[in-house]
């Protein structure tokens, strides 16, 4: 009775993980396709690539119980986590380095710092914000 | 004590004759054949102009599918006769499959004898846990010596296609430099954690050829992969360390003569019923089944070399 | 006899699911405008043929095929690294190749 208690829970818990993959699959394909630019598209794949792939797997693993095919599982996550940052760094280095009209899509800061003063200023308005509310 | 020769001793001896006729410095044949220096081919300017244009027109003319009407239903026709041809063919095929007996079945024509002495004796005669490793690399060896060379030979036809002379391949090596991204820190940073745990992937499937999935392709692929992973994010320059033509050459020299002279041994104690002086160990260790491991092995190092080899003469055209 | 039931209509169900986004995908793959676009689908077809292959692995009870599912993420991965180093290297070349031809176009009118 127990043991069959126990079963029941196992599927549930995985059946769980893996419904979380496939909800996060499909909102990547949706994002996919409802964002203008690749840039864009990319945040919705690379969801995919790390967390829908690792909630799935997951999921296997507690169907699968403990042996190799768990360690292995395991493996292809931590490579996945390793790799699939990587593989979205050089697409989009890609999409800069090949796209001649990139500015139509968003900002772009030839000297960084530029583009670190700007980020100071907006973070003293900020504070000060923040002083006057406390103040008053 | 060896005895110092000078040098003109040495040129009249026969290992100084042999080795200039093997680095092919000296042709025996000049003096002897009359030889004509090549003319440098000229294209002639005027004609070349006068075809473009010809073939322009002529496309021009046979492409004009605004004010040719019958050419226009012909695209379409094509089209349509393309698309149907297609399906005809795939449904063909479907139906075709669907008349094969199912997979597995006894009164398919794969399970015949053969087969069925694979699966029965296979473990007692080769050693082997995988019983197919242990047709590929036993009962079939020479079939799959036969695949290695296959290998070499198209690495050399590559290199006879694309390979570059020394002032050509500076050339492209400062193009190459100039253009592509180079010491991108991030790649850099993950293949330093990657590639080592790639190659070691790719020696445990080497390795375990003979107990599980596996082998000396697929492992060798494997390392290939890591070492091109590392060319990418590191550049020739650092790969040019360790892996050179040379270390090609001799790497694919051992290994197929290994390979030939190890299964050349059942020419004269394996063969027409005769015992195998090989031990075939315990089924089921890493050190079992005779000689399927080290021609795993060797199988391993040639595939390997081969696709880096490929990758940097598609590259370079050179190592 | 239950259980295996239910995991082997579990493991179909979610198959035909992923094979449909696998299909969805492909679309993206073939409309994408640039590069990048048909390059990050192909990318993502690769992890759901990884999840299609681990749930196979599962369901023939056939452990190894993990095996092949962790090969397929490192051939995925060096494929978007080797064919986007690539493509960065020819589109620079042609550019910089164009930009010659035209500095040297406007030199000869001057």
């Amino acid at each position: 009775m127990l043991m069959n208690a126990f079963e029941w829970i196992r599927l549930i818990v995985g059946c769980l993980f893996i419904l979380t993959g496939m909800v996060i699959f499909f909102t990547e394909l949706f994002g996919v396709f409802h964002f203008e630019y690749v840039l864009n598209r990319m945040h919705a794949a690379a969801m995919g690539d790390t967390l829908g792939i690792s909630a799935c797997l997951i999921g296997l693993m507690i169907f699968s119980g403990l042996n190799f095919t768990t360690l292995k599982m395991f493996l292809i996550i931590v490579f996945l986590w390793f790799a699939s940052p990587v593989s979205s760094h050089v697409l989009s280095r890609l999409e800069a380095a090949t796209n001649d009209n990139l500015s139509a899509h968003c900002e772009i800061y030839e000297d960084l710092e530029v583009l670190e003063r700007e980020l100071a200023a907006a973070k003293e308005d900020k504070n000060t914000e923040m002083k006057e509310a406390s103040a008053s | 004590m060896s005895r110092k020769k000078t040098a003109e001793e040495y040129q009249k001896t026969f290992a100084f004759r042999f080795f200039r006729w093997l680095s092919g410095e000296k042709d025996p044949y000049i003096g002897k054949v009359e030889m004509r220096p090549q003319k440098e081919y000229q294209p002639d300017q005027k004609a070349a102009l006068r075809h473009e244009k010809e073939h322009d027109a002529i496309m021009d003319r046979v492409y004009d599918t605004e004010h040719n009407k019958w050419l226009y239903r012909f695209h379409r026709l094509y089209q349509a006769t393309s698309i149907l041809f297609c399906l005809f063919l795939i449904a063909l095929l479907l139906v075709t499959i669907s008349y094969l007996p199912p997979n597995g079945a006894v009164t398919r024509p794969v399970n015949n004898e053969v087969a069925v002495r694979y699966i029965e004796k296979g473990l007692e005669e080769t050693g082997a846990v995988n019983i197919v490793a242990g047709m590929i690399l036993d009962y079939r060896a020479f079939d799959t010596l036969g695949e290695s060379h296959v290998l070499f030979a198209a690495t050399i036809t590559v290199l006879i296609l694309l390979r570059l002379n020394k002032t050509e391949k500076d050339e492209a090596e400062v193009s190459d430099r100039r253009f592509e991204p180079k010491n991108d820190a991030i790649l850099q940073l993950v293949a330093t954690f990657l590639v080592p745990i790639i190659i070691i992937f790719g020696i445990y499937i080497i390795l375990n050829g003979h107990l599980g999935p596996g082998g000396g392709f697929s492992g060798g692929a494997v390392i290939g992969a890591g070492l091109v992973l590392y060319l990418n994010a590191f550049g020739f320059k650092k790969t040019e360390r360790f892996f050179t033509e040379k270390t090609y050459k001799w790497i694919c020299f051992f290994s197929l003569s290994f390979y030939c002279l190890a299964k050349s041994y059942s020419f004269y104690t394996g063969a027409n019923q005769l015992h195998s002086v090989i031990p075939k160990g315990t089924p089921g260790a890493i050190l079992s089944s005779g000689l399927i491991l080290p021609l795993n092995i060797a199988v391993g190092l040639v595939v390997a070399c081969t696709i880096y080899a490929f990758y940097a003469m598609f590259r370079k055209g050179g190592f | 006899m239950e259980k295996e039931m239910i995991y082997h209509t579990l493991f179909i169900l979610l198959l035909i699911v992923l094979s449909v986004m696998l299909l969805i995908c492909l679309i993206r793959a073939v409309k994408g405008p640039r590069v990048a676009d048909r390059l990050m689908a192909v990318n993502m077809m690769g992890t759901m043929v990884m999840v299609m292959i681990s749930i196979l692995a599962l369901l023939l009870q056939e452990g190894y095929l993990v095996d092949i599912c962790l090969i397929y993420a490192m051939i995925s991965f060096l494929s978007v690294v080797v064919i986007s180093k690539v493509y960065i290297g020819i589109y620079e070349e042609q550019h910089h190749n164009q930009e010659a031809a035209e500095g040297g176009n406007a030199d000869e009118r001057v």
